[in-house]
């Protein structure tokens, strides 16, 4: 048996993006900066995919810049608030390490870091934006959906806070984008998005960061002036047109997340009925469809995905292994989630490659692991 | 990397002959061993319990499965490298892995402490190792003798309150590199936890001795009275008759008897830290270095590649962790008020912060302005008072000496009155309760507590005793 239930780590590149970058690699090879007949097919294909994502993303085509990869395009545009000296960035604890990195980098250049606090289902409050954003601050970030616990986010209202105050807002659109219907360009003010293409059946290495807060945003890199000055370097062409083809499916075929979803569900409903002492967090939010980030009592997440993948089932650990010198995430600490119990998360996402009684062959294999690691813990 | 397979051994040995347990820091992991010994030492069942990350529990059943069925010794061998090597862990992996042959090494320690009774075999030596440099070319010495040589770690105190613990000589780091140092040349090592023993043993002396206005000497006690005989205790159900250590001192036989020498390397004798080691112990000691300088020594663990090599020196009191004195006693429970500096004559001269903080001799740090440089006599703990005066208030001719040990018909001396003082010739007599010394000049600045050690002609030590009284004879 092999289950992939790590969708959120990575997705396999669809039909429809491998076939739409297949062109760009040998056949249109030309730079598409040069105006001879090989740049010039180079860029008609360029354009093209970002009409593709403009179209997907409720977004005019001039502020779909292509990077290379959702962290470039984070660290863009979080950087590229601040480079005419600090001020105050508004923040949570639920960012993607590609913004919380770049928010650290410019606290220790000085500016003031404001991190709001997230309830006890993985959100942050409405009330505790309307009170932190203020006129003047360099920018306010958000994670659209969370990268652990999928929970979404009160974007709109973020956005509308934040376009009144005339603050940049930007969000980490990773894990939202291929979960949800994601119109930017309904969203007021100065609004900048992250997209990565490999979440969503793109390849790794392409991503783009779009909205119309390009047009404030300063560039931190330097080069020959390609994507508005602000992602220089040639243009990978196949990248981003498999990007774009991988957005363009997603929005034509909305149907597959009702999939996800009724695997997740039964995923959770077997899971909490045959595995003592599990919580599943954010589960009284929206969360993105695929997604489930289960806290198992007096279990070690890491050790469990170990022997899942023994089982065939491939999952993600919580982040509270991931290093010794962080003793649980910030956004689990946030929840109120305790060390004890960020030990025992244990996340799977649904997605592309999933059939339907992967739900309750991973909860399957989760109980029957979960038993083995009780029994060592039992006597430790 | 974790395997369904690597569950056989999870569980419990009933009524096991070790035990032991590590983890609890920052990252959680928590591990525990349990082992039981065959009749002829062999390990005839390990089992593991834990509650942490696939490596550290991948690395709990590597070492139980490589303990079952080896000699004690052999099972002594495990080492982090070859675990890490057999499972591919590098990194931060290999550090969660370091929690689970902690915890098999505190299991080979406790039942080695516990249950393990080797036959003698001879030319068998077990070296005492700190982590630090001399104990680790003290090892190479052995080895390249009878090649037949376990490395000893005895775990006296761990203190996550000091400020430096890496500078104890029993912070974990030192027990990693002791280990390794071991490991490293294929030889056993075996960890032994001497907590609650040291604790009892040494610092619960140390700490009521200041509480009395006493200067204790922690590491005389400790050499003296503790810390080599359990060593040579457990080196004896190891099957080994001899503890080597990496002092600088030597061994010299007289007449039958064991008696503690100078090192060959005057700057660096530790014969003085020997120097309330019992008789029955002394007979059981090697102490290959002590005809090596240390720029030998560190010379030679270099040309052996040692991490050791490199290790900073440990001079303080290990238990202190590099901080202060005060501190450490205000830890311990020992409250320092402020009172009087008082002169001879009973006027005060100003105040202090709690006794603890000086010593007699001082003169530093008394805050206290006067025509002439005055000096700590003595701290007079009932009345929490330090009275002071000018220098020559502090000449001393006569010493009384209580808990003594020395040979028969020792009359003149050469006496050592404190660590890093030099001797000063004497004449013993007995008196009741101890030995009374009469000092040829006078020293400036004797303490009550300190370890006097004295020294025949030939630099071998043949008597000691606790200063008990300090009487001024000016």
């Amino acid at each position: 048996m092999r289950i992939y239930a790590d969708h959120a780590a990575t997705t396999p590149v669809s039909d429809e993006a491998w076939a739409a970058m297949q062109p760009f690699l040998r056949e249109h090879f030309g730079n598409a900066s040069e105006p001879h007949w090989a740049g010039r097919e180079a860029r008609r294909g360029l354009e093209a995919a970002r009409a593709q994502a403009a179209d997907a993303l409720g977004v005019s085509a001039a502020d779909v810049v292509f990077t290379g990869g959702a962290s470039e395009a984070d660290n863009i545009a979080v950087l590229g608030r601040a480079t005419r000296g600090p001020g105050r960035i508004v923040t949570t604890p639920l960012e993607h390490p590609a913004v919380s990195g770049a928010v650290e980098e410019l606290e220790r250049r000085g500016c003031e870091v404001v991190t709001l606090p997230v309830d006890a289902d993985g959100r942050v409050p409405v009330g505790a934006l309307e009170t932190a954003v203020q006129p003047g601050d360099l920018v306010c970030t958000l994670i659209w959906a969370s990268n652990l616990t999928g929970v979404i986010q009160p974007v709109a209202e973020a956005a509308a806070i934040c376009a009144e105050r005339g603050v940049p807002l930007h969000l980490d659109a990773v894990q939202a984008c291929p979960a949800l219907e994601v119109d930017i360009g309904s969203l007021p003010g100065e609004i900048t998005a992250a997209v990565a293409a490999h979440k969503l059946g793109g390849p790794k290495g392409a991503g783009l960061l779009c909205g119309r807060g390009l047009a404030t945003l300063q560039p931190v890199l330097f080069g020959g002036g390609q994507e508005r000055a602000l992602r220089p370097g040639t243009e990978s062409v196949a990248q981003a047109a498999g990007l774009g083809a991988a957005l363009a499916a997603a929005r034509a075929d909305q149907g597959r997340y009702g999939r996800y979803r009724a695997v997740r569900d039964a995923y959770e409903a077997a899971l909490s009925a045959d595995v003592p002492g599990v919580t599943i967090a954010g589960e009284r939010a929206e969360r993105t469809p695929g997604h489930s980030l289960a806290l198992i009592e007096g279990l070690n997440g890491h050790a469990l995905v170990s022997l899942l993948d023994e089982q065939g089932v491939a999952a993600a650990a919580g982040p509270a292994c991931a290093s010794a010198e962080s003793s649980a995430s910030p956004a689990l600490t946030a929840m109120g989630v305790t060390a004890d119990q960020a030990r025992g998360a244990l996340r799977l996402s649904f997605g592309a490659l999933s059939e339907g009684a992967h739900g309750l062959l991973a909860a399957g294999a989760v109980v029957r692991c979960a038993e083995l690691l009780r029994r060592a813990s039992a006597v430790v | 990397m974790l395997r369904h397979h690597d569950f056989e051994l999870a569980g419990r040995v009933p009524e096991p002959d070790g035990e032991g347990f590590a983890g609890g820091s920052a990252c959680g992991d928590r591990v525990r061993i349990t082992l039981a010994l065959g009749a002829d030492g062999t390990i005839a069942a390990a089992r593991f319990g834990a509650a942490a990350c696939a490596h550290a529990t991948a690395a709990a059943a590597w070492a139980c499965r490589r303990s079952q069925g080896r000699a004690f010794l052999d099972a002594a061998r495990a080492s982090l490298a070859d675990c890490a090597e057999e499972l591919g862990l590098t990194g931060n992996a290999r550090d969660c892995a370091a929690v689970a042959l902690d915890a098999l090494h505190a299991a080979l320690g406790d039942a080695a402490e516990r249950a393990l009774a080797l036959p003698p075999e001879h030319g068998r030596v077990a070296v005492a190792m700190s982590g630090g440099v001399d104990s680790a070319v003290a090892l190479l010495r052995e080895r390249a003798g009878s090649g037949d040589v376990v490395g000893l770690t005895l775990r006296l105190w761990i203190d996550e309150q000091a400020p430096d613990a890496e500078r104890a000589c029993c912070s974990p780091g030192a027990i990693l590199r002791a280990r390794e140092s071991c490991h490293a040349l294929g030889l056993p090592h075996v960890t032994l936890d001497g907590r609650e023993a040291f604790r009892r043993a040494v610092v619960e002396p140390f700490v009521a001795g200041y509480a009395r206005g006493e200067t204790p000497n922690p590491c005389t006690t400790c050499n003296g009275s503790y810390r080599l005989a359990a060593l040579v205790a457990v080196a004896e159900r190891l099957g080994a008759q001899h503890v080597a250590t990496g002092h600088y001192a030597r061994l010299v036989e007289r007449d039958g008897r064991t008696l503690v020498g100078r090192g060959a390397d005057a700057a660096k004798d530790q014969s003085y830290m020997l120097a309330r080691v019992p008789r029955d112990v002394l007979e059981r000691l090697r102490l290959p270095l002590g005809d090596a300088t240390k720029a030998a020594v560190r010379a030679e663990a270099a040309a052996a590649g040692l991490s050791a090599a490199t290790a900073r020196e440990s001079q303080d009191v290990c238990f202190l962790g590099g901080g202060a004195l005060d501190d450490f006693l205000a830890r311990e429970g020992v409250q320092q008020h402020a009172g009087s500096i008082r002169d001879e004559a009973g006027h005060e001269l100003g105040r202090h912060a709690g006794t603890a903080a000086y010593t007699p001799g001082q003169r530093r740090g008394l805050g206290v302005a006067a025509p002439t440089k005055l000096y700590v006599l003595r701290a007079d703990a009932a009345r929490n008072e330090l009275v002071v005066g000018p220098r020559s208030s502090l000449a001393c001719s006569e010493v009384l000496l209580s808990d003594t040990r020395s040979e028969d018909g020792v009359t003149r001396v050469h006496a050592k009155l404190r660590g890093r003082s030099p001797t000063v010739s004497a004449s013993v007599e007995r008196v009741p309760g101890g030995l009374r010394l009469r000092l040829d000049e006078p020293v400036y600045g004797v303490a009550a507590g300190q370890t006097a050690a004295l020294y025949d002609g030939d630099g071998c030590v043949v008597g000691s005793g606790v200063i008990a009284l300090a009487e001024s004879l000016s």
